[in-house]
């Protein structure tokens, strides 16, 4: 628990003092914004709720991608990542750590994103703000698990940045699946229906578990 | 890189079975050809759904292929023996072969009796994403030097690549797309005189399946022992060079 509450703290402090991943993330998922406006045609106008939450998500994974892929890449400078593996406890709790910086990180940029997403393309997200809030929650646990663990992978390969989207993408569909349906639900009906929550948990918890138990081969220095 | 040489028992019994399982191929492909060509024509479809004795068995080995995969990663991550890593690559390059091929059939089906080439059912769905997690996992092990920690990598990805199979069902279970694709085969769905050469067709895929996997096990085995020269040229030099 130390080493979790150790390393959540480390990445925290050392994003604080440069701010590169969250502004990095920021940046790309608003240019994506922008890039929707071109590519969706004139007058979208009612039509946009029924498109909005599978554009939101695709910027919020693009984001998320560029953000993990910094997660290890900072570790590998002075190697520090095999002081990592050197933590004297199961090293799930290292994958806890910098996964729940991740999820900090990401939900960060996403906020701010949604944000800019609602007034630009003037979608009311503030109506269901709680029902969506659970499910950007939900949606980006799933994503900073298995990203967490595949961008320790993915760090230590050839082709690190090409790579991670590979591994990752495929994974993502599950989570996908729910955020988006839940995300709908939550725009049109003012709450997330029950079955999206659900299959969320499931996925969740699943690949927090394997990714938790997974973590201690890949971390294996 | 290391290569046990305790191993010899088991990779006798696989040249082995390789000959056996050769031999038993050689005499199916024939049956087989036989079987499909004398096979009675369909009232409805015609000659195309003469595919169904390719594309059924392919659609068994593409799956039996990424079985393998997890359940050696997974024997690989408990007893750190590279045997068990070998075969988790011949069973997804076997698979993915499979699944490429039953991606391949489906749609030339599909074209003549649905009428397109492709329809977003679930099942086919899901296959399609299948074959993505196991391409990825073969880019994984091409991008990452030869070696103990990307067999342990490549372990783990195929576990959670096998345990994305049961998930994805869920999702679109619990979402009710529907589909197009028809069920699970049983025994009365098959019309008179079908059932032989689809039995034959299954076991003669099987076998080349089984042939294939043992074949590509031993070039593994092979490469491990720098008999076969290495694909990776970089990391055979690196071997060479030694740290």
């Amino acid at each position: 628990m130390r080493v979790f509450a150790a390393i959540l703290w480390k990445d925290l402090v050392t994003e604080w003092r440069s701010r590169d991943r969250v502004v990095a993330m920021l940046v790309f998922s608003l240019l994506v914004v922008m890039v929707f406006h071109f590519a969706l045609p004139e007058g979208t106008g009612q039509e946009i709720t029924r498109h909005a939450p599978g554009l939101l998500w695709v910027a919020f994974v693009f984001a998320a991608l560029i953000g993990l892929n910094r997660a290890f890449a900072i570790e590998l400078e002075n190697d520090a990542l095999a002081g990592l593996a050197l933590a004297p406890l199961d090293r799930g709790w290292v994958f806890l750590g910098k996964a729940v910086s991740n999820v900090l990180l990401i939900g960060i940029s996403q906020l701010l994103t949604a944000a800019a997403f609602g007034l630009v393309f003037d979608v009311d997200l503030l109506a269901s703000a709680g029902s969506l809030g659970l499910v950007f929650l939900l949606g980006t646990l799933g994503i900073a698990s298995v990203g967490t663990l595949f961008a320790a992978m993915a760090a230590r390969t050839r082709f690190r940045e090409v790579l991670l989207p590979i591994l990752l993408l495929p994974a993502l569909f599950p989570v996908l699946a729910g955020a988006v349906e839940g995300t709908l639900e939550a725009m049109r009906d003012g709450a997330a229906s029950f079955a999206s929550i659900q299959l969320l948990l499931v996925v969740d918890a699943i690949y927090w578990i394997l990714c938790f138990i997974g973590f201690d081969f890949v971390l294996d220095e | 890189m290391t290569v046990t040489t305790n191993a010899a028992g088991l990779d006798r019994v696989a040249a082995r079975a390789q000959t056996v399982v050769g031999a038993a191929l050689g005499l199916l492909l024939l049956l087989y050809a036989y079987a499909v060509v004398t096979a009675p024509i369909d009232a409805t479809q015609g000659v195309i759904q003469k595919i169904l004795y390719v594309h059924v068995p392919l659609a068994y080995g593409a799956y039996l292929g990424f079985v393998v995969t997890a359940f050696s990663g997974a024997l690989y991550l408990r007893k750190a023996d590279e045997k068990w890593d070998r075969l988790a690559i011949a069973g997804a390059e076997v698979g993915v072969i499979f699944c490429t091929l039953m991606l391949i059939t489906g749609p030339i089906w599909a074209r003549g009796t649905w009428g397109k080439w492709w329809s977003w059912d679930p099942r086919l769905t899901v296959t399609l994403l299948l074959w993505f997690v196991y391409l990825a996992y073969l880019l994984l092990r091409n991008f990452s030097d030869v070696g103990a920690r990307t067999a342990r990598f490549a372990a783990v990805y195929g576990l959670i690549g096998a345990a994305l199979i049961p998930l994805n069902y869920f999702v679109i279970e619990i979402f009710g797309a529907r589909g197009m694709h028809p069920e699970n085969l049983d025994s009365d769905s098959l019309g008179d005189g079908m059932t032989r050469p689809f039995l034959v067709g299954n076991l003669t895929l099987f076998m080349a399946f089984a042939y294939l996997l043992l074949l590509r096990w031993e070039v593994e085995t092979l490469r491990a022992r720098n008999l076969v020269e290495s694909v990776d040229p970089i990391s055979r030099v690196r071997e060479e060079i030694g740290p």
